[in-house]
Parts: structure tokens; C-alpha cells; sequence
């Protein structure tokens, strides 16, 4: 047994994502001997391209150990606290991180909602979220006192300062004894259906795993096989562009998604900078149109040329000695942000899930099936955003995302799903926000009556509207955060 | 709002099923349905005395029963798991907890660290000395957990052992209070609509008729309504799980009353041990192709430890469910879905996972076939998942003592249950399903128990030293033994907690 355990890696990919793969191994397996081809990460590599990340990123941190002063204050990142939502469906809406609602009876809170909705009483659900409305104030607390205050959970992801936080991973990564080797990859050397060696510079690496962080192109993963999962039916943006706005100069806890015919663009309000980016279908737009969009509506001066995407994952990213992360084993349009999320859950399991040289077939399965699951439900929300906005004609869902809408629509049932990334409350959020009204209400919400449950929805207003009031302003915040760091 | 007439449910049979899904639906929905509940006093019920599963407390709870009064009214014990014996190979024995192995907090599992040290030739105590449910259970204690998460006295959970011809009646008081009729009667006919197909009404032997909008069929074996007037098909697995009878006889208590059940395996099945105040619970589960009912119960009669209190009874069942438990206006709910036998105590949470989901499903009129769709889905994930545990039980042995254990070693198994399996072989893995009535620790308990031992661990297993970790994990052996040995006895814990009524 012994003689088969894997004992080095090679990462191909010098980005965001390469890093954090070597300092998530170095750090949780340190037996490892760890080195990285340092490529740059390519223009299209979406997890090194965009600024916002989901709460996961914390947990991220917290299980390497580094703490928030090398990750935000260090880093330069900001914190996000969710994302508004405007022109998708009438009044935009907050999709934020935390519970939506609070416990009423024997049914879920969102069922007394929609009871109220349908006699027209109901104020918009993200109202009953402290996440979201910290985040349309734009103040700021931290988890600990938001629970204390007894409203519930809220999670915040980070705005990053990519190349900030590139450099915070690399020296990381080096720091815990991994390796640096010079790239570009000029060759890939198979044997057996195997990758024998990567020709980086001038170098042969070899190592007993591959991990491809190489991007899009999938460097390594691509010379082993071809079965891509395509979902351009449901999700048909091919085309990105990234660009910067001098407006609005104070960094946001809110960034916005804003649709228009053929696409949405972005906006994020960041410590570093604002960051814009549109997504859209070239079967619609044009390069030009695209920039129009985004010079006329987000105020930017400068848009970078367009990169192009083609959404899917690879139907087996871990194949053989090779496993695909990141860009190079899927891809999504950033809505919901869920790049470098979705990188970081293919480290985690490659983390607690790593087999030996032979690479049982079952194991790999086993990866293969989690991996495969979690991006797949990923596609199902993102396309849940598109299918559900108002004007869209019906157009074909995902038969997952088809069985959640119509248990949603029917009675407001969410079913349920192994290694799922978004919350109950975040699938209610976007549904809710979006005006998806379920035609029957739950039977359990009989119990209580609605004037005790209207009572009850006005209390937690208040009582959110009275604790956001008397917290500082995010950008106070941050600022006296640097402050008492410095 | 308007006010929707409510939904008229009749519930066909007043077994343990019968009067669980009236008392809940009495209680969780009381506007929208009304109950009638038809039942014989002529026909028995199945109800052997029964072991459960943690879940039942939710239910419990729910309904507003107080746990006190519910145990002493059923006579029942506390169980912490089960206790199986000569399942992998004769004089093996293990416990499959209800609760963790370790603290059960880490990011990496517990067993993982135990194995390495095994993979180290390291000096390791057996896997149940580090858990707190199965060191309660081998000493024989009992008490309630503790409210603390940090307290090492919180890492189990517990069910009960019941007397399952007690349940229903203390139900059907309190489901009556609710306001649920009950009819005695014997049910000789079933009125389908000659157009929909849907059932009207149910006819009595004395010529009353029962109109429903909604049939729960809870009429056991007999499956009356979903099985006989519907003729939904079977589908039958009796290639997996070949057991298709029991010989039950209960027996006075000679040994101590033990806070778990026994599940010992025979020569052509297994035979359980269930302990309740007053009386032990026993039967034989055996498999008609290799035993015959007259050498099974020889073998009952003979294996029991104290006098008979009863005649031997022979039950004959298949294992196996309908290929769908909600068809047009009927919902089967209990033996009329399906059979499984109580190895892993899942009878009564099957009816339980079929409540829920009624509630959580609750139709209107017409029945939205989403609403039927859903229910389906969820109640076949359930039966395929505990299939799947269930058949581990018998082919992962080394026996080879009688054609049964042959056949059972050798037999082909479902793939989704040689993935699992495989993947236990290769690093101790478990295939994780955040919903599902068996987690992790059940699974490594059963695996490791019966002599499946993984090859290799997870890698992040070797981060500390063995010295660290095996001195960490004599640290956590003896705060375990500390807690239990403050704890009363079982029998002690149940005369101050729950004693029945002489």
C-alpha cells in the first residue's frame, strides 16, 4: 500500500487558482512535494478574472489558516454582501447571503410570505433578510453580531484585488514548500493514456498527479479526452468583456447585475477599484454594441476586447493522473459569481479525497459524481435567473432546474439536491425576487392566522431596520478596520 | 382567502400506520381534511413489538406527546442501537450506534485516524470503544443526552423498543381527541368511479359506505385498496433479501433489560431480541427456500432465553414496495407500500417518511399530479436507500456454514451498493447523502463490523504524529468511560423515567 501513495503533484496554472490548489495541498497534506507551472492566467480565465467571490471563500481561508488580516486588510479585498438584481423582474431585488425570514410556525417562513403575496400584502421578501437590507444600506457587521442581535445568519464573500491576492497565495503556497517552476507549457507527454510529462520552459515536470489550473484551454486535461458537457442551450452567453468605471467611488457591499436585451452586465464597487463587465450572446450583440452597453449605462471609459466562453464542464474532470479545476473543468457566466467557488470546492475534494497512483476507477467516480453535481446545480440557478426573468418566452430547462420550478410553482416547495451551492434561502431569493408565485399556499401555514403572522413579519422589520440604523456605514467601516490594524 | 372545503381522507386499516397518519394529519392540518378511520377488531395487527429508529421522537414530538407518558403507556425501553452477532463470521459482534464514533466533529473522520493507526501497526483499542452510544449500550446505562454540543455526553441520540399493539391504541385516543371518527367494520368492497378510475368509497361488511376524496391504505399486508382495488405491481427483491418469514414469540425478560436490540444471525437468517418492561421481544426472520417454518421455529424455541409467554406465530411477507406508493387518489402508507424486514428497525420510519411527506405533499381537489409525482420520489429514495443498507447486511460475511450465507455472499448486488462498497475497500469512504435515514457512522459500523476493511485512509489522516494521535484518542476512550459510568442503569434509568403501569 504504501509504495502506491501519491507523492507529488505538478499544477499547471500560476493564477488564483493554481495558488490557493498549492497552498490547499501544501498546507492539508504537507507530505506532498508540490510545484506549480506558473502561467499566467489566460484573459478568459473567469475564477482569476473576477473580483467578487461567494462566502465560501471564508471557509476557504479558515481551513489553510490564514486569518482576515492577510486576506482582506493585506490583500486589499473588500467585503460583498450580496447582489441586487435590476431589471430581471419588477422592483429589483437583493439576492444577499444570510436567512431570509425567521421561524413562524410549522411551516417555512416564505410560505407565510406567499400567503400575504397573494392578497397582495406582502413587501418584498428581501426586506425580511438583515443580510439584504445591511446591504442596501450599505452597512456593515460582522456574522457574530447579527446573530447576537437575534436575526439570523448572514455570510459575506470578498471583493478581491486579483493581483493582490495572487501574490497573498504564491508567497503562501511558497512559504508552505511548494515550488515555483517558470512556464510557458510548451508540450504535453502522454504515455498510455497518462500524462508522462510537462514541458514547462525549458524544463520536463513530471510528478504522480496532475492538477490543470492551465484555464479555458485545459492544457493538460484537453490531450486526454474530448467529452465536454455543453450547456449552451440553457445558458447561450458566449461572449465577456471586463472593464473598469470611475464611479461610484466609494466601495459597496451591494454589486449590481443589471439586465438588458441580449445580456447583463456588472458592477462591483470595490476598495481597488470599481469593476465592470457585461456578459452577453454574440448571436445578439456585437463587440460594439456590448461596449455601447457598458460605456452608456455603467459609465465606463475603457473596455477591455472581448473573451469568449463557451459554458459546460468536463463530463469527467478528474481523469487518469489529470484533474481538471477551475476554468479548465467548467464554465459559467460570472452571474452569481460562482468561478472561483466552484475552484475551490474541486480543491477541497481533491484535499480529502486524494487516491493513490492507481486511481481506482471508483474513487475517481466518486469525485467525478460530486464535482459533476455541484456544477450541474450551479447551471441550474444561474439558468433559473435567465428562464424566470419577466418578458422571457419559455425556453428549455435542465430537467433538475425543471423539477425545482415546478415543485416551486406549484406549492412553494424547494426539493432537495446532494451538493448543492446555494442555500434554501438564496433559491428563495432569486424565485421570490423574481416574482415566481407559488398557485397553491402550504396547507401548514393554516395554523396560524394571517393577521398573527403579518404581526409577526412587521416585528422582524423593525426590528432589522432599528439594528442596520445604528451600525457604521461600510465605508466608515473599512476605514476603521485599516486603522485599527495599522 | 377562500376557504377550501376540506378534504374528506379515509384511512382503510387502524394499525400502528393507520393511526399515526390520522393522528398527524388530525393534528398538522386540522381545516383542511377530515379522517374516518375504518378498522376491524377481527383483523390483528402485525405489530410484533416494536424496535425504532431516533427519528420516531421527532414525530413524537410534533404530536405533542410527552415521552414519559408515551413510554410508560407502549412499556418501552430505551435503545441506543443494535447489537449485531455472528454476522461476518460466527462469534463476531458489533454494535451499529445511534450516534458517532469519536466526537464526530472533525473535518476528517474519525475512523480514518483509527484506521491509520491500524495501517501503522499501532496498538488500537476496537472501533466501539470510542463511542459514547455503543460503550452506554455495552455497559448497560441509560440517560438522557446532554444539551451541550462540547459535553462528550451529547454524541448519541437514542429510540425506543415498544410494545407496537400499545402505540396504535394510545393514538387512536389522542387522534380521536382531534377529532378523527373511527368505524368498526370489515371492508368487503372498494367503489371506483367508473370514469376517473379514482376510488369513491369503501363498503363495509354491515353495508355502511365511506366516502373519501383521499384513501390512505394502511391495511398491512392485505394492501386492500392500493394492492387488490388499484393492482398497482410489486416490485419484488426478494433476490437481494430472500428472508420471507418470521416466527415471533415473546418471552419474560431472564437477563437484563438492554438499552439496545439484538439481531443475531442464524443459519438462514437472523433472529432478533427486542427487550421491553414487561416482556422480550423474539423472532426468527428466515428464508422459506432454506428453512422450513417447523425447523425455524424449532430453532426460535430453542434459541429463546425465558418461558414462553405466547404460542409461536408465523408472519410471510416479501420483500419489496410498490412500484408507486401514491396512485390516483390513494396513498399507501406502511406494509401496503412495502416490505422491508426489521434488521435496521425501518418499518415504523417508513411510515413516518410517508406521513411527512403526505403533510409536506398535501393535495387539493384534483390531486396536481406534481403533488403525486413528488411524494413517489421521495418514498422510492427511501426504500432504495435502506435496500441497499439492508442487503450490505447479509453479503458483506465470510460465512459459509449453510447454503443461505452461500448464496447470500455470492449473489450479484445492486450496483449502487458495490459502488459503496468498493469505495469503503479502497480508503474507508462513505458515500455521503446529507438527507437519508442512514449517515455516515451507520455505515463504517456495518462495514467494519462485518469484516470490510478498507485498504488504505485518507491522506490527511497522517498529518499527526501516531504518538499524538493514539495518546489523543486514549484521552477521548477515557472521557467516554467517565461519562457512562455516571450514568444509572437502563433499568434503573426506566423505573425513575417511564415505569409502565402494573
Amino acid at each position: 500500500m504504501e509504495s502506491k501513495v501519491i507523492r507529488s503533484v505538478a499544477i499547471a496554472g500560476g493564477g488564483i487558482v493554481g495558488w490557493s490548489a498549492a497552498a490547499a495541498l501544501k498546507r492539508r497534506l504537507p507530505s506532498l512535494s508540490v510545484s506549480v507551472i506558473a502561467v499566467p492566467p489566460p484573459a478568459d480565465a473567469l475564477a482569476d478574472g473576477v473580483v467578487c467571490t461567494l462566502p465560501s471563500i471564508v471557509d476557504f481561508h479558515r481551513d489553510l489558516g490564514l486569518s482576515e488580516a492577510d486576506t482582506v486588510l493585506r490583500a486589499g479585498s473588500g467585503y460583498r454582501l450580496g447582489t441586487r438584481f435590476e431589471g430581471w423582474s419588477a422592483p429589483d431585488y437583493v439576492h444577499a447571503y444570510g436567512s431570509y425570514g425567521t421561524q413562524l410556525g410549522s411551516a417555512a417562513f416564505h410560505q407565510y410570505w406567499v400567503r400575504a403575496a397573494k392578497t397582495g400584502a406582502a413587501i418584498p421578501f428581501d426586506h425580511y433578510s438583515a443580510a439584504a437590507m445591511l446591504a442596501r444600506e450599505d452597512r456593515f457587521a460582522p456574522p457574530e453580531a447579527v446573530a447576537r442581535a437575534g436575526l439570523g445568519a448572514i455570510g459575506y464573500g470578498l471583493h478581491i484585488n486579483r493581483p493582490r491576492y495572487r501574490e497573498m497565495m504564491r508567497a503562501f503556497a511558497l512559504h508552505l514548500g511548494a515550488s515555483e517552476v517558470a512556464g510557458p507549457i510548451s508540450g504535453v507527454r502522454l504515455s498510455d493514456g497518462s500524462i508522462e510529462t510537462v514541458q514547462a520552459g525549458k524544463r520536463d515536470v513530471s510528478a504522480d498527479l496532475y492538477v490543470d489550473a492551465s484555464g479555458p484551454s485545459a492544457q493538460l486535461r484537453s490531450r486526454l479526452d474530448e467529452d465536454w458537457e455543453d450547456w449552451s442551450e440553457w445558458l447561450p452567453h458566449d461572449r465577456v468583456h471586463f472593464a473598469q468605471s470611475q464611479s461610484p467611488a466609494e466601495p459597496s457591499l451591494l454589486d449590481r447585475a443589471v439586465a438588458f436585451p441580449g445580456g447583463w452586465w456588472w458592477q462591483a464597487a470595490t476598495p481597488g477599484g470599481t469593476y465592470c463587465g457585461i456578459a452577453y450572446s454574440s448571436h445578439r450583440l456585437t463587440e460594439a454594441d456590448a461596449a455601447r452597453v457598458l460605456t452608456e449605462q455603467a459609465g465606463v471609459t475603457a473596455v477591455e476586447p472581448a473573451v469568449a466562453i463557451r459554458q459546460g464542464r468536463w463530463s469527467r474532470p478528474w481523469l487518469g493522473n489529470c484533474v481538471a479545476i477551475g476554468d479548465a473543468a467548467v464554465a459559467a457566466e460570472p452571474l452569481e459569481w460562482t468561478n472561483l467557488h466552484l475552484a475551490h470546492g474541486a480543491i477541497d475534494r481533491i484535499v480529502s479525497m486524494m487516491p493513490d497512483r492507481d486511481f481506482s476507477a471508483v474513487e475517481l467516480w466518486d469525485y467525478n459524481r460530486q464535482v459533476g453535481a455541484e456544477a450541474d446545480r450551479v447551471r441550474d440557478f444561474l439558468a433559473l435567473h435567465h428562464s424566470t426573468a419577466s418578458g422571457k418566452q419559455a425556453a428549455a430547462l435542465p430537467p433538475s432546474l425543471e423539477h425545482t420550478l415546478r415543485q416551486f410553482r406549484e406549492r412553494g416547495r424547494l426539493p432537495f439536491f446532494e451538493e448543492e451551492t446555494f442555500s434554501r434561502d438564496s433559491w428563495l431569493a432569486v424565485l421570490l425576487g423574481q416574482s415566481v408565485i407559488p398557485s397553491r399556499v402550504d396547507p401548514l401555514t393554516d395554523a396560524l392566522a394571517p393577521s398573527e403572522t403579518e404581526a409577526a413579519m412587521v416585528q422582524l422589520r423593525e426590528t432589522i431596520a432599528t439594528f442596520v440604523d445604528r451600525l457604521p456605514r461600510y465605508p466608515d467601516y473599512l476605514q476603521q478596520l485599516g486603522q485599527k490594524a495599522a | 382567502m377562500l376557504a377550501l372545503p376540506p378534504i374528506r381522507v379515509v384511512v382503510v386499516g387502524g394499525g400502528t400506520a393507520g393511526w399515526m397518519t390520522a393522528a398527524a394529519l388530525r393534528a398538522l392540518l386540522p381545516d383542511r381534511c377530515t379522517v374516518d378511520l375504518v378498522e376491524s377488531q377481527e383483523i390483528g395487527i402485525v405489530g410484533v413489538g416494536e424496535a425504532t429508529l431516533p427519528h420516531i421522537r421527532g414525530f413524537n414530538e410534533r404530536l405533542g406527546i410527552d415521552e414519559a407518558e408515551f413510554m410508560a403507556a407502549t412499556r418501552a425501553t430505551f435503545k441506543l442501537g443494535i447489537d449485531f452477532e455472528n454476522w461476518g463470521r460466527i462469534g463476531d459482534r458489533y454494535i451499529h450506534p445511534f450516534g458517532t464514533f469519536g466526537r464526530g466533529q472533525g473535518t476528517v473522520d474519525f475512523h480514518q485516524y483509527w484506521l491509520r493507526l491500524r495501517h501503522c501497526g499501532a496498538a488500537v483499542r476496537e472501533l466501539e470503544q470510542y463511542s459514547m452510544a455503543c460503550m452506554i449500550a455495552r455497559l448497560g446505562k441509560f440517560d438522557l443526552p446532554a444539551p451541550d454540543p462540547e459535553d462528550i455526553a451529547s454524541t448519541f441520540n437514542y429510540a425506543y423498543q415498544f410494545d407496537a399493539t400499545l402505540y396504535a391504541p394510545f393514538l387512536r385516543a389522542r387522534a380521536e381527541r382531534l377529532g378523527c371518527r373511527r368505524t368498526e367494520g370489515r371492508i368487503v368492497d372498494i367503489e371506483l368511479n367508473g370514469e376517473s378510475g379514482d376510488i369513491e368509497a369503501v363498503i363495509l361488511a354491515d353495508e355502511q359506505r365511506i366516502e373519501g376524496d383521499l384513501f390512505i391504505d394502511s391495511s398491512g399486508f392485505a394492501s386492500l385498496v392500493i394492492g387488490k382495488a388499484l393492482e398497482e405491481p410489486f416490485e419484488d427483491w426478494s433476490k437481494w433479501l430472500p428472508c420471507d418469514r418470521a416466527v415471533a414469540m415473546p418471552c419474560r425478560t431472564r437477563t437484563a433489560v438492554t438499552p439496545y436490540t439484538s439481531a443475531i444471525a442464524m443459519d438462514a437468517g437472523w433472529r432478533w431480541r427486542i427487550p421491553l418492561q414487561h416482556r422480550t421481544g423474539n423472532g426468527y426472520v428466515h428464508a422459506s427456500a432454506f428453512i422450513s417454518e417447523e425447523d425455524a421455529t424449532a430453532a426460535l424455541v430453542e434459541a429463546v432465553e425465558g418461558d414462553a409467554l405466547a404460542e409461536p406465530r408465523i408472519l410471510r411477507f416479501r420483500a419489496g414496495r410498490r412500484t408507486r406508493s401514491w396512485v390516483r387518489n390513494c396513498i399507501a402508507v406502511g406494509l401496503s407500500s412495502g416490505f422491508l424486514e426489521p434488521l435496521e428497525s425501518t418499518s415504523i420510519y417508513l411510515i413516518q417518511a410517508a406521513i411527512t411527506a403526505l403533510v409536506e405533499l398535501f393535495p387539493d381537489k384534483p390531486i396536481a399530479d406534481s403533488d403525486r409525482n413528488e411524494f413517489n420520489r421521495v418514498i422510492d429514495l427511501e426504500y432504495d436507500r435502506i435496500r441497499d443498507f439492508l442487503i450490505l447486511h447479509y453479503h458483506a460475511t465470510e460465512r459459509s456454514d449453510s447454503p443461505f450465507w452461500d448464496y447470500v455472499r455470492t449473489m450479484e448486488i445492486p450496483d449502487s451498493l458495490a459502488e459503496k462498497l468498493e469505495l469503503f475497500r479502497r480508503r474507508g469512504r462513505v458515500v455521503k447523502y446529507r438527507e437519508g435515514v442512514f449517515l455516515e457512522a451507520s455505515w463504517i459500523a456495518v462495514y467494519l463490523g462485518q469484516r470490510v476493511t478498507p485498504m488504505g485512509h485518507d491522506m490527511r489522516a497522517d498529518n499527526p504524529s501516531a504518538e499524538a494521535l493514539a495518546r489523543g484518542m486514549e484521552t477521548l476512550h477515557g472521557q467516554i468511560h467517565a461519562a457512562v459510568e455516571r450514568m444509572p442503569d437502563h433499568a434503573t434509568m426506566l423505573s425513575r423515567y417511564c415505569p409502565m403501569a402494573v
